[in-house]
């Protein structure tokens, strides 16, 4: 317990701001659920996360719909981790089953050029699903170069860098259980310009 | 309204093809004809991106102008640096500190005002800064600022997509 709190406290130490509370995005993640288990009541679709960043939030997601769904998991090569090597965006962990026929929901933790999301929207289209919709958390689109037609949005946020809740920098701070923006220093920025 | 590239040249100033950047190898393009030469390394960069998302780009494609003088020569365009046709989107890229700006931004907002129809995007040094930390260039970034003459790191960093 001591070193739980202690854990906590140095994360803490590097968050300069609290941009949603656990308690608001519970209260938003149950209203996602409520409106997803609405539209979806009798349809059964897969929740289709990519790795790793969104499971935090689908986990949270699917306990808020009290409805049958089937969970599917993705994971993408980055950009600046594979640039050696194909030059391509490449899948690296597919999907476990056919989505032919289904709807499909993709559920991501943060929509911020869209360039991911645009790709795996094409991969997702050209297996035949019945439907394809977007859920997201957060939606910040201040740099967005490709336009995602979401359906379901947690929260809209400004150009910060967010972490938490999901959300890394370095794979670090996923498990704090709110949004925060991390402290310029931590990733060794100057102060901004006057 | 289109007018010629000799014509912008001699209103815009011209560049050489010298000290120009190309994007590297890569295995694929969805961009048809010779690679281009891209005036500037971030543009390189932000070409391998789209690449690398198999997003289709055009490389400075159209020039628009946005001043005439009295005999109807045009005095001032701009031609952003990319058109992106799957999303119909102008993507212009500027490395420059904020401070510098001014006079893109302000053709930015003429060519808004003469051409309502043609989304254009601004993508700013912070944005560029931000897409390079997402994707762990810092090394390319600092190359990319010693250039400019800019400092390292703002704040202004966003999250991962």
């Amino acid at each position: 317990m001591e070193m739980s709190t202690a854990i906590r406290s140095a994360m803490d130490d590097d968050v300069e701001e609290i941009l949603l509370t656990h308690e608001q995005i519970q209260t938003r993640v149950a209203e996602l659920g409520a409106e997803l288990a609405a539209d979806y009541a009798d349809r059964e679709p897969v929740l289709v996360s990519v790795l790793k960043g969104s499971i935090i939030f689908l986990a949270d997601l699917v306990r808020a719909m009290p409805v049958h769904v089937s969970l599917d998991l993705m994971e993408l090569s980055s950009y600046g981790a594979s640039t050696q090597s194909s030059g391509q965006v490449r899948i690296l962990k597919d999907l476990s089953g056919p989505i032919r026929g289904r709807d499909v929901v993709v559920v991501e933790d943060i929509i911020d050029t869209g360039l991911t999301l645009n790709y795996l929207l094409k991969y997702l289209n050209d297996r035949g699903p019945s439907s394809v919709r977007i859920c997201c958390l957060l939606d910040k689109p201040a740099r967005r170069l490709a336009e995602i037609d979401i359906s379901y949005r947690g929260f809209t946020i400004p150009d910060r860098f967010v972490i938490g809740y999901g959300l890394d920098y370095d794979e670090r701070y996923r498990n704090l259980p709110y949004i925060g923006v991390l402290r310029p220093s931590v990733y060794g920025a100057s102060p901004p310009e006057g | 309204m289109w007018i010629s590239w000799p014509d912008i040249l001699k209103a815009d100033g011209a560049r050489t093809s010298a000290d120009r950047y190309d994007r590297g190898a890569v295995a694929a393009t969805l961009s048809s004809g010779s690679p281009p030469r891209f005036a500037h390394q971030s543009e390189a960069e932000l070409a391998r991106i789209l690449d690398f998302y198999r997003i289709e780009w055009r490389y400075e494609p159209d020039t628009f102008p946005l001043s005439w003088n009295a005999a109807g020569a045009v005095v001032e365009s701009f031609s952003p640096d990319f058109y992106l046709p799957e999303v119909d989107l102008y993507l212009e890229l500027t490395t420059l500190k904020q401070s510098l700006v001014r006079r893109k931004n302000r053709k930015l907002r003429w060519l808004r005002q003469l051409y309502p129809e043609n989304r254009v995007k601004m993508f700013y040094a912070r944005d560029f800064q931000a897409l390079m930390f997402k994707y762990g260039r810092l090394d390319f970034l600092a190359d990319v600022a010693a250039m400019n003459g800019n400092g390292p790191l703002n704040d202004a960093l966003g999250g991962e997509d």
